[in-house]
This record gives C-alpha cells, structure tokens and sequence, in this order.
C-alpha cells in the first residue's frame, strides 16, 4: 500500500514537472503550450540519443540544455511575434508545431518503441517498507521535489521571481511599471520547457519511447493545471500530487477505470470550483 | 468538384436588399447547389473520385460542426471528436445489440450526442479560452478511453463491422455504401446543414450568440443568459459531428475508437481554421483542401502530417480569415464593378 503511495508520488512529480511548465508559460504569455507534450517527448529522444554514446547523466544535462534553448527559440520566434494576436491563434499554433515535432522524431528516431536504462548508480532496489522499491524512483521522487521546492524559494524570495508572480497576475500591469515583460518571457520560457525536457530524460527509463509518447501525458497534465487552477504554481502542485495517486491507485485497485478518474476528478472540481482548486484567472 | 461550395453565400447585401431576397438568393443558390450535387456522380467518370469526394464531404460535414462552434461562440473545440464517435457507436451498437430498430437508431445516434452536448455546454460553456481548449481536449478523450477499454461494448481498440439492415426508412440501404448515390445524399446533407446555419446566424437567436461571443458581460447587464445560449449551440454543433459520424458509419460500415480520438478532433479544428470559421461555408471549404491536401501529401511522404501542420500555422499566421476569408476578400471587389458598372 505504502508502496503504492510512492509510485503514485513519483507519476505525479513527473507530471509536476510538465504542469508547472505550462503554468509558467501561461503566466508571462498567456498561452497554453500545446507543443509542450512533444518538447517532453523531444527531450526523451534527445537523452536517449546521448545516452546511448556517453551516458546517462551527460544525457540529462543535454536534453536540459538543448529543450532550454529550444524554448529560448519558441518565444522569441513564435510567441513574442504573436503576442498582439488573439491568444487562440497561438495556441493553434503550438498545435501545428506539436504536429511538426511529431513527425520530425518519426523521422529521426522512427515509430517503434525504445526504452532507456536507468544509469548503474541508481539501479537496482532498495529495502522500503518491508518491500523492494527501485532507486530509480526515489531519485525521480527527489528530483521532483528539488525542483518544486527550488521553484518556491525563487518564485517567493527573488526579484525576478517577484516579477513572474507579478506577471502572472497582470501582464499589461507588470510591464508598465517598468519590467520588461519579453525579456522575463525569455528566461520562462526557456526554463518551463527545459524542465519538460528534464522531466522527458528522468521519465524515459519509466516509459517506452515513441514519437506519440507526449500525448497521454500532456493530456493528464492540462487535468493537472485546470484542476490546480490555471496559472496557480501551488495549485499545480497539489494537484499534481492528487492526480498521481488517482492514477496510480486507478491503475492497481480500478483498472477498467483507471485512465478515467482523472476526468470525473476534473469534472467534479470544476462544478465545485469553475477556476480550480487554487482559483486563478480563466 | 460538384457544385461550388461558394454559390452558398449570399451576397453580403447591398442597402437596397431586404432580409426576405436575402433568403430567396440562399434558397436558390442551394437549389443550384443541390442539383449539381445530384447530378454529379452522372458527370465524374472515376468511381474512385466519386468515392473520394463523398469522403470528403462527411470530412467537410463535420469541420462544419467545429466551425460553428467558433463561429457562434467563440469557443475553441479539441474534442469534437467525441460526437463524432457517439453518433457512429450510438448506430452501431444499437442494431448490432437489437437495442433499437435501425430507423430509430439513426434518430438515437444524432439525438443522444445533442442532448450529452447540450448538458455538458452547460457546465463547459462558462470556461473562458484557453482553459477552454484544453477542457474540450480532457472531456474528449475520456469518451475514448471509455470506448478504447470496453471491449464488451464494440470490441475495444479493433472496432467493429457495422451491418446494416437491408432497407432503412423503406429506401434500399446499399445505397448508402454505394458512392454513386451516396455522394448526392452526403452533399445534400451538408447544403441543408449550411442553409440551416445560415438561417440560424441571421435569427435574433444567432444574432445573441454572436453578442454573448463578443462581450459575454455585457450581454448579461442587458439582461439575456449567456450559458444556455451557449450550451443550445454546444448542441447543435455536436448535433452535425454525430450526423457526419453516422454518415461515416454508414458510408463505410464500420466503428473504431479512433473516431473519438483528439488527433481527429484537431484535424476537424484545423480544416475549419484553414477554410476560415468566420464564414459558414469556410471550414467546409477547409476540409475539402486539407482532404485533397493530405492525399496529395500522403502519396508524396510518410511526413504529412508535419506539413498539415505547418499549413496551419501559415494560415492562422497570414490568413486570419482562412481561405474561405480570401475568396470573399477577392469577390467583394468584382462585385463592386460588376454593381458600378450596372448603374
């Protein structure tokens, strides 16, 4: 049971890692990042591909670097062109960029499933509980935490961070008073889809890799963000966390169901609360 | 192409035309369009393109569905695709189970997924943008998840083969499986449907959907509800994807969970972005394109799909109004000509 808890902890880190991309990215742009399951897909292939010529660690560092310039690209060449447009019009486009990534990585790594070893140091398993549990998962655990807690201090103690806040509430706002929104754009940017390809890298030894694999994930983490409420970041923690476990305890205890309790769980909380858990702006 | 989706446009109106020649010119422009739809499979020699057209016509039933949605409520759809599936499951599993006779299992099958819609708008239709899109993207793939892992229902991920009655409302039902006469009836289907939304857009009705699009807050200071509104327009657009999904079912006779499948819902998105959501017949026109397009591309590249998506974002980039935006952006001028040179 105990167990169980965990794995349901470390799905829900790893959707952690993606929501809290997209929320940083609507906060400064106002956008839903439909491309953003592809850039966790992207990232996978790309520490897959290092990986299997240096390793894993190297992997991970690269899929970083590259996924954070990737989103340094996406905001200078895509949303801040777009930014006077109607804000559907860019989410549309991300959709078609979404389809471009898609392709790109058939064409590259092809449509058949790869899988990833996790680096030597941390496989095998450790006693927990009484019972075998994989280091690998509690090193995805702590990642996850790493990341949310690193994320906290420097959203709640840091100027710039104070400005990301500020711009997630009022954007037009924000700017007047003197922070130069685009610039700040930049840094978010790059560092929400950096994290989707950190969190690609660390969940592909726990997954098959495909060119599709994005879609499923990014899928439960939009659940994640509208649940959290949309542009809240402890919002999308909690909620992270709370659809982790549904998933997980779905997935032992209710398989036929398993894939749709996230949906009743959002559907229920949106009739509670239209804007989520967190509230937020619409 | 049989009949051009373009005749369907009333003029826009000059001061002198009043509402009742506005409709009289609609009504005729789908008589024409109609006739040539009927006389169509008579002209095109090729089976294949017959068959290929009636295809795409159910293609451009359904991205008419997701455009009205945009249209009327300013609402972006990634889960259209739902009523699409409901419409063909509805069908399929009520004759396949002797649930409901076949005649009444076609009303089901458009019927059942207007009304889920209509209750589903109701709770749907308060989200605002981009929250928007991704809730239609989440409801929507639970219909598939459901369809995908019942395999009692209609054999999960393999679908099943559809077999239809041999008459259904007393007409011979192989005449929905044979493209020769089903493309007159797809085709009508779809005129009606435009003639319809047309109708519907230039009511007081459309004219308050389009208010609450524009400024939801103020229609309600004015003292009109904006949810049921919006949620009769959920219905009906849901009520054209199940239409397109029974014609599909029919046409083709057979049901898979792919019908409920997002990448659906966005192509279906992008054929109405394309043809352009602001004019009726655009996303039809839209669909029409990216169905040829994507045959073309298909044949040329296992790669297509990038470049359906790279269309998308050249047309929402420099062509706001899709193609459909261009054709009457280049219509208007002639047309004024043609006026000056009348007087």
């Amino acid at each position: 049971m105990l167990i169980q808890v965990l794995n349901g902890v470390v799905y829900g880190g790893l959707l952690y890692l993606l929501a809290v991309g997209l929320v940083l990215i609507f906060g400064l742009r106002e956008i839903v990042n439909f491309a953003h399951g592809a850039l966790f897909m992207l990232g996978s292939y790309i520490g897959f591909s290092i990986a299997a010529i240096f390793d894993f660690w190297l992997g991970l560092a690269g899929a970083i670097v590259a996924m954070t310039l990737v989103g340094l690209c996406l905001d200078a060449g895509v949303l801040r062109p777009l930014r006077k447009h109607d804000h559907m019009v860019t989410v549309l486009v991300t959709f078609g960029i979404l389809l471009v990534l898609e392709t790109f990585a058939t064409a590259v790594w092809g449509k058949a499933f790869r899988s990833m070893q996790p680096p030597e140091l941390l496989s095998g398993t450790v006693e927990l509980f009484g019972e075998p549990f994989p280091v690998y998962r509690l090193f995805v655990i702590a990642v996850s935490l790493c990341v949310a807690g690193g994320l906290t201090v420097w959203l709640r103690h840091s100027r710039i961070g104070l400005y990301v806040r500020a711009s997630s509430v009022d954007p037009t706002t924000t700017g007047i008073l003197g922070v130069d929104t685009d610039r700040l754009s930049l840094l978010v940017v790059g560092l929400g889809t950096g994290l989707a390809g950190m969190s690609g890298v660390i969940a592909a030894p726990l997954m098959a890799l495909s060119p599709t694999m994005g879609n499923f994930i990014l899928i439960e983490s939009f659940i994640v963000v509208v649940v959290g409420g949309l542009g809240s970041f402890s919002g999308a923690f909690i909620a992270a966390l709370l659809i982790g476990q549904i998933h997980n305890m779905g997935a032992v205890y209710l398989p036929w169901a398993s894939t749709l309790l996230p949906f009743l769980l959002m559907v229920c909380v949106l009739i509670w609360r239209p804007t989520g858990i967190a509230g937020g702006k619409g | 192409m049989s009949g051009n989706p373009t005749s369907l446009t009333a003029p826009a109106g000059g001061r002198d035309s009043g509402p009742l020649s506005r409709n009289w010119r609609l009504l005729t422009a789908a008589a024409v369009a109609v006739a040539a739809g009927i006389a169509a499979p008579h002209v095109i020699s090729s089976v294949l393109w017959i068959s290929l057209l009636t295809q795409a016509v159910v293609d451009m039933i359904f991205a008419t569905s997701v455009g009205l949605l945009v249209r009327q409520n300013g609402r972006i759809s990634f889960g259209q695709a739902a009523f699409f599936g409901l419409g063909g499951y509805i069908f399929a599993v009520s004759i396949a189970r002797e649930i409901a006779t076949p005649e009444l299992a076609i009303i089901l099958a458009v019927v059942l997924p207007t009304l889920i819609a209509f209750l589903l708008g109701l709770i749907i239709a308060r989200i605002p943008g981009v929250a928007h899109a991704m809730l239609t993207l989440a409801v929507g793939q639970a219909f598939y998840e459901v369809v995908f892992k019942w395999r009692e229902l209609a054999n999960g991920d393999d679908g099943m083969s559809v077999a239809l009655p041999r008459t259904l409302f007393g007409f011979d039902s192989g005449m929905l499986q044979t493209p020769g006469s089903m493309l007159p009836i797809v085709w009508t289907i779809l005129v009606m449907i435009l003639v319809g939304f047309t109708l519907m857009a230039r009511s007081p009705f459309g004219q308050l959907t389009e208010a609450i699009r524009e400024n939801d807050e103020r229609a309600q200071f004015i003292g009109y509800t904006t949810t049921l509104p919006r949620a009769v327009i959920y219905g009906a657009s849901a009520f054209v994807a199940a239409v397109a999904g029974l014609l599909q079912t029919l046409y083709n006779g057979y049901i898979s969970p792919d019908m409920f499948h997002w990448s659906l819902s966005g192509m279906a998105l992008i054929m109405a972005i394309v043809g352009g959501p602001k004019i009726i017949w655009g996303p039809a026109l839209g669909a029409f394109i990216l169905f040829f397009f994507k045959d073309v591309a298909g044949d040329a590249t296992e790669y297509w799909p990038a470049l359906v998506g790279i269309m998308l974002i050249v047309v929402t980039l420099l062509l706001p109004e899709g193609f459909a935006g261009l054709a009457e952006r280049t219509d208007v001028p002639l047309r004024r000509l043609r006026k000056g040179r009348a007087s």
